[in-house]
């Protein structure tokens, strides 16, 4: 094995252009990952068959699975780049080759680059935020268990790299479902002593078209997403709460 | 500062075309979805245990059948709550289910999880039970002989169909697909509504969710099975006369009557014996 | 022109960004956040330890005045006094914010704030989330901007790099000169003040515990359109960093708190794998020169120790710059018990199981003391242009503690924020266009010559070959003939750049024609602290020269500030008194109780 690493890359000069599949040869060395190989083509952008081409284009940043950037299909399923070991590749891989291409629901913006922005909007959409009075010496926040604490800790650990959203059935141009990320911020919220203020405004939110009902629990999400966020359960939460908040609205608004 | 002052960032944004975000409180999907969902369970889910419980009468022989046949078309106003009941609600949720099918994209292929696998499979057997309802219906409730009419017929009427190896296949995987559809549809109704939100109530849920899929098959399967085999096809009327105003029991209670035998009944709604019974 | 609302850029949407962005939101100004990458991706998010304030919640008598001293201390002596007093002040309230804001801070049972101890202090006085503090407080600011984003008061701009001040006839800063990213249009935005929070700048060094924007590219290009850099030669190596092959991972302290081991095959080169080298071929050298503490001697010691037995005695394994972090001789349960969380990382990232192997360690480039100089209110020598964050000089001087940069972000926003909507208010109007048209021709003119350069070099390869060069010289030990020798290289680099061949001409997401533009800069910066570095003849917290080892107040008890020479394209090395008036400097020494 320790020669080289075929690496097959769906590319897209731009929105519009018609995707193309390159394939680069890069010098073996232990302990690559994704993001080290991409780096080896901007070194060498040349092709397997010798002929010249362009670094690839693609999103990364931190390159330690916490900044959410570099979320790619690696072998067909989504991951993040930045973890995604190639000796485990390789090994999963058939032919050894292993293929890279940009997440399938979001568009694409050049090669592995992709629009992910409609996460962002959704976040706007259902008032993910803490509506604090400003940001003067007001003292401290409320006290708060531990054990609320507990249960809020790991949803705050999203990276909004939106693998839970490629990986959902439910999660394309049909539905326009917001997503197992987004409902899982909402019940980070509602949990907050002072973000609960909003909490009914949240609720009304996901009962939108694209809402919580859209999932039809495949659970796709809570087994691809990098950060083990509890989705399923804070989707059962969520969707309940949304369920009583409309029943509510019906006999009390 | 002119021209740059009123600068409006150049759109490109690639939003515009792929999914869309949240409407956040607008349409009504969720009214409708929602509406799909408690369908599946009352009144649909419990129409299918009750109708799995009736026709489990078939082991106990046509008249037995015949007279559960006969009490449910007896119910006050039943043909109101048949459809009210029964056809509506199956209606509308096989129709939105069909288009809640049709907006999925599945990805088994991909990522070949056990959810995942799960999520296919409901859509599967709706769609199976869907096609198997509306030959089934047609052919059990609308065509050939009227079974309200002629209750003592049913067990015949069943009998003839799954005497065709074909519809046999047919009953058994309808079953099968209409079983894991509840159970499933019951563990996911649990789990969307809230009630069972954390992993272990699902899961325990889910084993409560399998034994009642499991149960009511079995009853489902041995029904099949048994109005097929368990006895010679007899075309034979079993309730022939229905005096008006009487509901149950047509059939007192007779140990001379053989099990299997046809009964003929006279105009009084007596029973008359085909073979008497030689004098001693 | 003196708008009646003030219109504020703010470039950079970590900590110190958004905490700016807040200030100007809440006081009814308008501001523009421009972003390299989506806000909530800036670098910020990879700290983990925790956000320092004396809040005193442990019963230790700890107050704002020892968290004043620790800093300065801890710095070495060499950051002005009187802005590290502010922060400490500040501290107490910020992290109440931060609570109010809904970060999910570690509780005590009653339901209070917990604190963690760090280094460098007595006291329990860091607040932490979890390991990824970092994450929340980003997130918790990135929320209140959207927020504000909702309302419209605040536009962002993801997805476009700074690439100039736009400067009027008399110098004084009227907006930015920007680049969007996707449709590579070159764009001039209007600001009354600019505040520019763009973070360190690790990629000078190739490979850091910094994320992939972090290169101080604009720092750099406004320093070479005459703002001061000052502590240029001020660079925090951590001692154990997981070397990988595209970025160094940080592996916390605590691995060796649990009994962890630093050692290398004594023979050079040794091709048995670790497991079985036996004890007699294993070289402790920790434990050998240092008896007394052994494997936890401080930090810069530690980073010191393992850099001289890779670079000097050759030991390296395998050849590369590495050495064994062993925890594999201690039981499993204790492991799981204490440190599974980081030994978790490692086994992500580098595919081996540390229960089982010895990991492979190296120091890594961590923190940029050095940045933007600024003066109290946290603007820099040009009028209009603010800094605030790892971006700017202020607060840590020669040696930064843990878990006081997440703090000095915020403060460093929140004061600039304030300060720039001051001075907004009562700036004249620009004479002429306020230099916008000039200023967009000379960009596009430079991305002109960029892209139709048809020379041979790669400027991925050259940004290797800085990296590599920096980190040899300028890092942990530090030789002036080094240094010379590492300032030649980049002038050689800066004279095979104008050969520079871009592969990818075109015009639209071009990402590496970005990173060209960056590597540029990263080279004029780079050039700064080599050159701080040589000529501050002395130790002092980071900076350590083996040829002078102790502190020389009386000569160096200054900030470096590095100008650059427009003819002649050279950085100019100058001083600047340090404001010492609250505490005297005395010897900075952890050994002595
Ligand atoms: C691994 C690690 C762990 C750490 N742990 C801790 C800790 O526990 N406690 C602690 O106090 N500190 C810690 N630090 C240090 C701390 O994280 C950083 O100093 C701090 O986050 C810097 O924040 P910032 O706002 O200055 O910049 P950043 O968060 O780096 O943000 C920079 C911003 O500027 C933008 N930008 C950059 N260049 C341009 C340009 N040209 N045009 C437009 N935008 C641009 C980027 O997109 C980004 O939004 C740690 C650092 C590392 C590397
Ligand atoms: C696979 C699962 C089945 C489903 C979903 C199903 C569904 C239905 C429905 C919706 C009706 C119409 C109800 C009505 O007219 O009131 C019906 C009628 C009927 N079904 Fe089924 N059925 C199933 C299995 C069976 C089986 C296994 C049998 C026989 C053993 C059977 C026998 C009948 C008969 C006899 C009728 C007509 C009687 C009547 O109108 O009440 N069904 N079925
Ligand atoms: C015997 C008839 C049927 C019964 C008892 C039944 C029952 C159920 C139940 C209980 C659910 C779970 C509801 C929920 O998800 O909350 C469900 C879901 C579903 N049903 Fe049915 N159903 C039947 C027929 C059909 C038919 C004919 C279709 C048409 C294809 C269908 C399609 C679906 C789909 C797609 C779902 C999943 C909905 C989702 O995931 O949100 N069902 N069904
Ligand atoms: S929930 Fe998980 S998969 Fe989804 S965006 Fe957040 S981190 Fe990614
Ligand atoms: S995968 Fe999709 S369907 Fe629901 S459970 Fe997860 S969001
Ligand atoms: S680069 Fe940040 S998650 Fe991979």
């Amino acid at each position: 094995m320790a020669g080289t690493i075929k690496v097959d890359i769906k590319r897209q000069s731009n929105p519009d252009a018609a995707p193309v599949t390159e394939r680069f040869e890069i010098p073996y060395r232990k302990g690559m990952n994704i993001t080290s190989l991409l780096g080896e083509i901007a070194m060498e952008p040349t092709t397997a068959d010798g002929k010249a081409s362009t670094p690839i284009s693609y999103d990364a940043n931190c390159l330690e699975e916490i900044c959410g950037s570099c979320a790619m299909l690696i072998n067909g399923k989504a991951r993040m780049a930045c973890s995604a070991l190639v000796d485990k590749l390789m090994a999963e891989t058939k032919d050894g080759v292993i293929s890279l291409a940009p997440l399938s629901k979001f568009p694409v913006v050049r090669d592995l680059a992709v629009d992910r922005s409609v996460l962002f909007e959704n976040l706007k959409a259902v008032k993910a935020w803490v509506p604090a009075d400003g940001s003067y010496d007001l003292g401290p926040g409320e006290k708060q268990f531990p054990q609320i604490q507990e249960q809020r800790y790991p949803l705050s650990n999203c990276i909004s790299c939106t693998i839970c959203m490629e990986v959902c059935p439910q999660f394309n141009d049909q539905t326009n479902f917001v997503g197992a990320a987004t409902i899982a911020q909402v019940k980070l919220f509602n949990l907050d002593p002072a973000g609960k203020q909003l909490k009914e405004e949240r609720l009304r939110a996901l009962a939108g078209d694209g809402g919580v009902q859209e999932c039809g629990y495949a659970q796709n999400c809570v087994q691809a997403c990098p950060k083990q966020l509890p989705l399923t359960e804070a989707i059962s939460d969520v969707s309940r709460d949304v369920i009583v908040q409309q029943v509510k609205d019906f006999f009390v608004r | 500062m002119g021209a740059v002052a009123g600068f409006a960032p150049p759109d490109n944004s690639t939003r515009k075309r792929g999914v869309q975000p949240l409407r956040a409180g607008q349409g009504h999907s969720f009214l409708w979805r929602k509406l799909h969902s408690l369908t599946g369970i009352v009144p649909i889910g419990a129409f299918l245990v009750e109708h799995i419980i009736s026709n489990f009468e078939i082991v106990n022989g046509p008249l037995a059948y015949a007279q559960q046949v006969k009490f449910l078309n007896g119910l006050p106003l039943v043909r109101v709550l048949e459809w009210v009941f029964i056809f509506i609600p199956l209606l509308y949720h096989s129709l939105y289910g069909v288009f809640i099918t049709f907006r999925g994209r599945s990805n088994v292929n991909v990522y070949p999880w056990a959810g995942n696998w799960a999520y296919i499979m409901q859509r599967v057997t709706g769609l199976i039970a869907l096609a198997y309802i509306i030959q089934h219906v047609w052919r059990q409730r609308f065509a050939g002989v009227s079974l309200p009419e002629h209750p003592g017929l049913a067990y015949a009427k069943v009998q003839y169909e799954l005497l065709n190896p074909w519809m046999l296949a047919i009953y058994v995987i309808a079953m099968i697909a209409t079983c894991w559809h509840f159970a499933y549809g019951i563990w996911l109704f649990a789990a969307k509504w809230g009630i069972t939100p954390g992993d272990r109530a699902r899961k325990k849920f889910g084993y409560v969710c399998a034994g009642v899929g499991t149960v009511l098959c079995a009853m489902g399967l041995v029904s099949i099975f048994w109005v097929a085999y368990a006895r010679p096809y007899s075309p034979v009327d079993v309730m022939p006369a229905q005096p008006n105003g009487v509901v149950m029991p047509t059939v007192p209670y007779s140990p001379t009557a053989q099990q299997g035998a046809p009964v003929q009944y006279d105009g009084n709604g007596q029973p008359v014996q085909p073979n008497p019974v030689p004098q001693q | 022109m003196a708008a009646a609302t003030p219109r504020i850029i703010v470039v950079g949407g970590g900590l110190a960004g958004l905490s700016a962005v807040i200030k100007i939101a809440e006081a009814g100004g308008n501001v523009d956040l421009f972003s390299i990458v989506p806000v909530k991706r800036s670098h910020s998010v990879c700290a983990q330890g925790g956000i320092n304030a004396a809040k005193n919640l442990k019963g230790e008598g700890d107050d704002v005045l020892k968290h004043f001293d620790d800093t300065v201390f801890g710095g070495d002596f060499l950051a002005n006094q009187t802005p590290v007093k502010n922060m400490t002040a500040m501290g107490p309230a910020i992290i109440d914010l931060l609570d109010r804001y809904g970060v999910p801070f570690n509780r005590t049972p009653e339901g209070l704030l917990d604190f963690r101890r760090f280094g460098g202090t007595l006291y329990h006085r860091t607040a932490f989330a979890g390991a990824t503090t970092g994450q929340q407080l980003l997130y918790a600011l990135d929320e209140q901007v959207r927020r504000y984003e909702s309302e419209g008061k605040v536009k962002k701009y993801e997805g476009w790099e700074f690439l100039s001040a736009v400067l009027d006839a008399n110098g004084v800063c009227r907006g930015i000169c920007a680049l969007n990213l996707r449709s590579m249009e070159v764009v001039t935005f209007p600001a009354d003040a600019i505040i520019i929070c763009t973070g360190g700048n690790g990629a000078i060094f190739g490979k850091s515990t910094n994320s992939v924007v972090c290169t101080g590219s604009a720092q750099s290009a406004l320093y070479q359109q005459g703002a001061y850099y000052a502590n240029g030669e001020f660079i925090q190596v951590h001692p154990t960093a997981i070397p990988g092959e595209d970025k160094l991972r940080l592996m916390s302290e605590s691995a060796r708190g649990e009994g962890g081991r630093v050692w290398v095959p004594k023979k050079k080169g040794d091709p048995r794998p670790a497991k079985t080298i036996p004890e007699a071929d294993r070289w402790y050298f920790l434990e050998e020169w240092y008896p007394k503490y052994g494997n936890l001697v401080p930090r810069d010691i530690a980073t010191r120790a393992i850099h001289k037995v890779v670079f000097e005695h050759d030991l390296g394994i395998d050849g590369q710059a590495m050495v064994y972090l062993d925890v594999s001789h201690i039981d499993r349960a204790t492991l799981e018990r204490k440190i599974e969380g980081i030994l978790e990382i490692y086994e992500k990232f580098v595919g081996d199981d540390p229960h089982e192997v010895p990991m492979k360690i190296f120091p890594g480039v961590h923190y940029t003391m050095g940045g933007l100089w600024v003066d109290f209110d946290q603007m820099t020598n040009i009028p209009g242009v603010f800094a605030a964050g790892e971006a700017d000089y202020s607060i840590h001087g020669a040696n930064r503690l843990g878990a006081n940069s997440l703090l000095s972000c915020i403060y460093g926003g929140f004061t600039a924020g304030p300060n720039a909507m001051q001075y907004a208010k009562s700036l004249q109007s620009a004479p002429g266009d306020g230099g916008h048209a000039a200023e967009k021709v000379r960009q596009i003119e430079y991305n002109n010559i960029l892209l139709h350069n048809s020379g041979s070099e790669n400027p991925f390869k050259i940004w290797r070959e800085l990296g590599e060069t920096m980190t040899r010289h300028a890092t942990i030990i530090r030789y002036n003939s080094g240094l010379r020798e590492a300032d030649a290289k980049i002038v050689e680099l800066l004279e095979r750049y104008r050969n520079i061949n871009l592969s990818d001409k075109s015009a639209w997401a071009n990402t590496s024609f970005a990173f060209t533009r960056q590597l540029y800069n990263m080279l004029q910066l780079a050039r700064v602290m080599v050159q701080g570095a040589e000529k501050r003849d002395e130790s002092r917290g980071a900076h350590y020269k083996p040829d002078f080892t102790e502190r020389n107040d009386e000569q160096f008890l200054k900030t470096t500030m590095a100008s650059f020479d427009q003819q002649s394209a050279q950085p100019i090395i100058g001083y600047e008194e340090v404001d010492t008036q609250w505490i005297k400097p005395r010897p900075r020494r952890y050994d002595a109780a």
